[in-house]
């Protein structure tokens, strides 16, 4: 597999693998069908009904995503890829309250079958922590015991020690009250259930306060007599059962964790709930990640719970940060955020989301990530993402750890700054949306048509998020196959591609970003296809064994 | 120090007065909330004749929140480990505002008489009592010999 020059694409494959040639083919050939014209594949997007749901207001940064990342791509889709293809997720995203919503529509379902109030049913599911199916088994089996054991009936043999005229469950004022746990003799509200342990008002509420958030039944302080919600609402004064509903299907999801995942994201409490996993070894088989998003727009994968980690699969995501995280702390300092000028040697720091640095100082021009000249990076390759294996395998054995080490530093530096890079093209984010704006009040432009400027970030966003994830499948490969070879030259003109969007994005100008709009089109267009075809790329590496964690 | 909830002293008064058999439970005099606990091992166990230290102390919630009971007197029992704690569901889970610290001493010596092994704590222990009880037994008594102080005839 040696034949091939170096701007050759075109390696063959050993075992006939026509569909992964013409996925080469294809690429190539829309590099040079998109110029000049506006790429008919992202005006297609903009026209989804999603795009209407949206709030126009909403901080002014459009966040959807209905993008490549979401949706593994499979033969049906336009593009031709190689072998396999996985169902679609069939999930959903939910909130504790809207899952409780559902469980109280099934109460009301099930009553007919239970023939006792809705609030016993309610407690008796919340017992069966929400398990319809368990909770009628027992109950054709124990009916009358069940509830006595759950504490919503009361067995004639308990004594009612108090069999003066009090009105159970509600809450009434008592003159010269002895309550027996806080040992006070006081004027107080008081509670009791129709077991007659009656307590004062402010032992109770501290009682089940304390009770809320394990989601558990509470029962009386002395026996098995549950509080329905209604009477733990009426002790508290105020709607506290809600949070005991929460806390109860909060601990319902931590149980279900197959089925159901938490949004990783800081303070997102969406659930994304996956209704069949069946599919699930099916996409690790054939190395592609069940990603999901959920209402937030959070995007994540359902397998591991980590971000969108395209095109590296679960197992090589976690080799990743598990390694990154071993090596960081020595890492971290040396990849300091500031870098020196190479020409002036003043100090600067990156600001702004493109890697094409211009020296304030000296104007000289530079590439962020090598620190070499610029000027050979806009052309046709992005050298400095290529690792240079400069030494042959001859002294393997002695300097293999050491190589490691500095492939390894290598890579996770090109991590990094992707990682960083994205961190400001979110910041970018946010002046977009005011420059969609200006455009709509300074040139006139409706709000569908300024929607090209969101569009093009959004694919900037997945781009850089793949070329970081490609960084760890590339120091993962055996860097001497040819596929390999093949996979970072796709980085290369992934990077370069993100480069210019990112370059274009940067213009404040509204005239002229609407006079360059074909070319926001061209290059997010472009960009889009290099994404996919990294993403596939990947993805190949991994189906053939090429990338693989080494123990 | 906070003044003690009226709860505390009834609870100590009571202690006090109306004593339960075979356990003492004496306030420390720096802090009224920590106290001294001796039971005695039932009879029929293998930790009778022996007289067990512990230690209780009341928590700022209590009776909210359970009291926090440790053995000091070493003791080979399946659900006590070698540290003195206890495990035992009206410390943790059972817990209810409505028990008392005598109840609470009525559960472990309770839990003396009868070890749970296939609910342990000290895991090793428990094993042994699985698949040995006799030895297991004997081991306990032993220890009840070696460590706890000796009722008097």
């Amino acid at each position: 597999m040696s034949s091939g020059g170096e701007n050759d694409h075109f390696y063959s494959f050993d075992e006939g693998d026509s569909s992964s040639i013409e996925l080469y083919e294809s690429q190539n050939t829309s590099e040079f069908t998109i110029h000049g014209l506006v790429f008919p594949k992202l005006t297609s997007v903009t026209s989804q009904e999603s795009e209407f749901d949206i709030n126009e207001d909403e901080d002014g940064v459009d966040t959807i995503y209905d993008g490549m990342l979401d949706t593994p791509i499979t033969k049906n889709s336009k593009r031709i890829l190689c072998e396999g293809s996985v169902p679609n997720l069939n999930y959903e995203c939910l909130t504790t309250k809207g899952i409780f919503e559902r469980m109280l529509q099934r109460v009301d379902h099930l009553q007919p079958v239970f023939a006792i109030p809705s609030a016993d049913i309610l407690i008796l599911l919340q017992h069966y922590d929400w398990n319809e199916e368990r909770l009628l088994e027992v109950w054709t089996e124990k009916m009358d015991n069940l509830l006595v054991e759950l504490g919503l009936s009361i067995t004639a043999n308990v004594k009612k020690d108090n069999d003066h005229n009090s009105h159970f469950r509600e809450v009434e004022f008592k003159n010269d009250f002895t309550c027996i746990i806080c040992c006070d003799n006081k004027n107080t509200e008081t509670f009791a259930l129709e077991c007659g342990h009656e307590y004062c008002i402010s032992c109770y509420r501290h009682y089940i306060k304390d009770k809320l958030h394990e989601g558990n039944i509470i029962s009386c302080m002395d026996c098995p007599l549950a509080l329905k919600n209604d009477d733990i609402d009426k002790v508290m004064g105020h709607p506290s059962s809600s949070k005991l509903m929460d806390s109860s299907i909060k601990s319902f999801v931590q149980k279900h964790n197959r089925n159901y995942k938490w949004c990783p994201f800081a303070d997102c409490k969406s659930i994304v709930h996956l209704r069949d996993t069946s599919s699930l070894p099916e996409y690790t088989r054939l190395h592609y990640s069940p990603f999901v998003k959920c209402n937030s727009f959070h995007r994540f994968c359902f397998n591991c719970g980590f971000e969108v980690h395209a095109p590296a699969d679960c197992k090589i995501t976690s080799a990743w940060v598990k390694k990154a995280r071993k090596e960081s702390e020595n890492l971290n300092w040396v990849l300091s955020h500031t870098k020196e000028c190479p020409k002036c040697s003043v100090n600067i720091e990156k600001n702004g989301g493109c890697n094409h640095m211009v020296c304030s100082s000296c104007k000289y021009e530079f590439c962020w990530i090598c620190e070499g000249p610029w000027a050979p990076h806009g052309k046709n390759f992005f050298q400095c993402t290529m690792y240079k294996n400069t030494e042959d395998s001859k002294s393997k054995n002695a300097e293999d750890a050491n190589k490691t080490l500095k492939k390894y530093a290598f890579y996770y530096r090109l991590f990094n700054e992707h990682e960083v890079s994205a961190k400001l093209d979110w910041n970018l984010g946010q002046t977009v949306g005011t420059k969609v704006h200006a455009l709509q009040e300074r040139m006139g432009i409706s709000w569908i048509d300024g929607q090209f400027l969101s569009e093009s970030l959004k694919v900037l966003n997945e781009g850089r998020t793949v070329l970081k994830w490609s960084f760890a499948v590339a120091f993962y490969s055996d860097a001497s196959h040819n596929l390999t070879k093949i996979f970072v030259d796709n980085q290369m003109l992934l990077a370069t591609a993100v480069e210019f969007l990112s370059e274009l994005l940067q213009i404040k100008n509204p005239e002229v970003i609407m006079k360059r709009r074909p070319e926001f089109y061209n290059k997010a267009g472009y960009v889009e296809n290099r994404t996919i075809a990294l993403m596939e790329c990947g993805r190949e590496l991994l189906c053939k064994g090429i990338c693989k964690v080494v123990e | 120090m906070a003044s003690l909830p009226k709860r505390i002293i009834k609870e100590t008064e009571k202690l006090v007065s109306d004593p339960v058999p075979g356990i003492t439970a004496e306030p420390h005099d720096d802090n009224l909330r920590y106290f001294q606990v001796t039971i005695e091992g039932p009879e029929q166990s293998p930790y009778e004749d022996g007289i067990f230290e512990l230690e209780l102390y009341l928590p700022d919630d209590y009776p909210m929140e359970a009291p926090k009971v440790r053995f000091l007197t070493k003791i080979y029992h399946p659900n006590i480990d070698r540290l003195g704690r206890i495990c035992l569901d009206v410390l943790k889970t059972n817990w209810s505002p409505a028990l008392q610290i005598r109840t609470v001493l009525l559960s472990i010596q309770a839990l003396l008489a009868s070890p749970n092994p296939n609910d342990p704590l000290a895991n090793d222990v428990a094993e042994d009592w699985i698949k040995n009880e006799v030895g297991a037994k004997a081991k306990a008594r032993e220890w009840t010999k070696l460590y706890a102080k000796k009722k008097p005839e």
